[in-house]
């Protein structure tokens, strides 16, 4: 299938102290890919530099197969973004906003829009800046979704937003996403988007990318094992970390296959949560694999 | 609609696997009858917390050994069952758990003897009435 964004060895040089890249991601139609990074590792940077906000030193970006750095803009109605700050709405309200984007896209659906408006609560005749951070994303989402581009590209949509909402999104996009020719990118800290809508997760770490990784994969690289008796300084094939008889390897057949040709006992086997393994990714640059695009590049250093 | 289906990390066994075969236990014993309206991919992947990717693929397993149909446009539905199909899944499904449970008492260090008066105690004590037929 043809991808619906293509990033091809994608850099960026901010300042003096930050790059970006060399990223390559593909994103094909029908999935959810969530972008995860810890705080300033370039997440930001690269879904302004996919809405031609930010231009790139090198690299491409197609969606649909139409470049978007250049003359040519017939690429913009096919994608929805929502920035992690917008400015500019302070002074109007819901109401007038709605009048302003709506005409700009041609599927926009009201339907979803008062959908969501209704859902969230959202006062419509009140000024943006009088809402609360909250209020403001819920607005903000309920602006961006029902634009019905086939991309839809999300910048922690929800971090003010409280529990419920944030599964009423959930919920809300998993219907958005039926009609299979749709992508989402999200980038979010919260772990509930991660495991309940993401099928990818796209890993960022100080500006390199880690990898694009399917989630059961991922989850399926590493495994936790419970040793009968605590270990001298041996080192084990796979092993990340390691606290008493407790081990963490990534990779399991390996550590297995060791543990059993020198008669080490375990009584238990277990699999990670994504949470704990993006925390190994992260802190762990060192070893890494991605599995789409085989390009994975070296980290750890500034 | 959520589904009495519990996937299990920990297991050996395949995720997309383990769906297939809780599926088809779900549909042979009844608790699915034919027609009934299945989640979209989307929607069961989201409620099993894993990709489209895992569950497209016990989908299309299901689909191709004729235990659920998609209409276009309409969704997914469960299929009519032959009658020797639902046997095969009934039969298929009891020795797995036994054979996990004569597993377990092995690596328990128990003996195929003593597995057996196990087994034979626990039949002796279970309720009359319940498997009479």
């Amino acid at each position: 299938m043809e991808p619906l964004l293509y990033i091809s060895n994608l850099e960026k040089h901010i300042m003096d102290d930050f790059h970006l890249g060399p990223i390559n991601l593909h994103l094909e139609p029908g999935t959810i890919t969530a972008l995860i990074g810890n705080n300033g590792s370039g997440k930001s940077t690269l879904l302004k530099t996919i809405m031609n906000l930010v231009k790139p030193d090198h690299g491409n970006i197609k969606i649909d197969n139409k470049f978007v750095h250049g003359e040519n803009e017939s690429w913009k109605p096919l994608v929805a973004y929502q920035p992690q700050t917008i400015i500019g709405w302070n002074a109007f309200t819901g109401e007038i906003l709605k009048r302003l984007i709506a005409p700009l896209y041609p599927n926009w659906d009201e339907r979803l829009f008062q959908k969501m408006i209704e859902l969230f609560d959202v006062p419509l005749h009140k000024k943006f800046s009088k809402l609360s951070q909250g209020v403001q994303q819920k607005l903000n989402l309920a602006l961006t979704v029902p634009r019905n581009a086939p991309l839809l590209i999300l910048d922690e949509p929800t971090s003010f937003m409280d529990i419920p909402s944030k599964k009423l999104l959930i919920d809300l996009l998993v219907d958005w996403m039926e009609p299979g020719n749709r992508s989402i990118l999200i980038a979010s800290h919260q772990i509930d988007d991660i495991k309940k809508l993401s099928d990818y997760l796209f890993v960022l770490h100080n500006g390199k990318m880690l990898g694009h990784f399917e989630k059961e994969e991922l989850t399926s690289t590493y495994a936790r094992f419970w040793l009968n008796d605590s270990l001298s300084d041996t080192s084990i094939p796979g092993e990340v970390s390691r606290e008493d008889r407790m081990i963490i390897s990534d990779n399991p057949a390996e550590t297995e296959a060791f543990l059993e040709a020198m008669s080490i006992k375990w009584s238990n086997r277990s699999s990670l949560e994504l949470d704990d393994i993006i925390t190994i990714l992260l802190n762990n640059k060192k070893k890494m694999g991605g599995i789409q695009h085989g390009s994975h590049v070296n980290s750890g250093r500034p | 609609m959520e589904l009495p289906i519990k996937i299990s990390k920990d297991s050996r066994e395949p995720i997309y696997h383990q769906i297939v075969n809780q599926f088809k236990a779900l549909i042979a014993g009844g608790q699915l009858p034919t027609g009934t309206p299945l989640p979209s991919i989307r929607a069961l992947s989201k409620d099993l917390e894993i990709s489209i990717i895992t569950t497209r693929r016990a989908y299309q397993d299901l689909e191709v050994q004729g235990f659920i149909k998609t209409l276009q446009g309409k969704g997914t539905f469960v299929a009519e069952l032959a009658d020797d199909l639902k046997q095969e899944v009934k039969v298929s499904s009891v020795h797995k758990i036994m054979e996990n449970a004569i597993n377990t008492a092995i690596n328990y260090d128990y003996n195929l003897e003593q597995i057996k008066d196990i087994f034979l105690e626990i039949l002796h004590t279970y309720p009359k009435g319940k498997g009479d037929n």
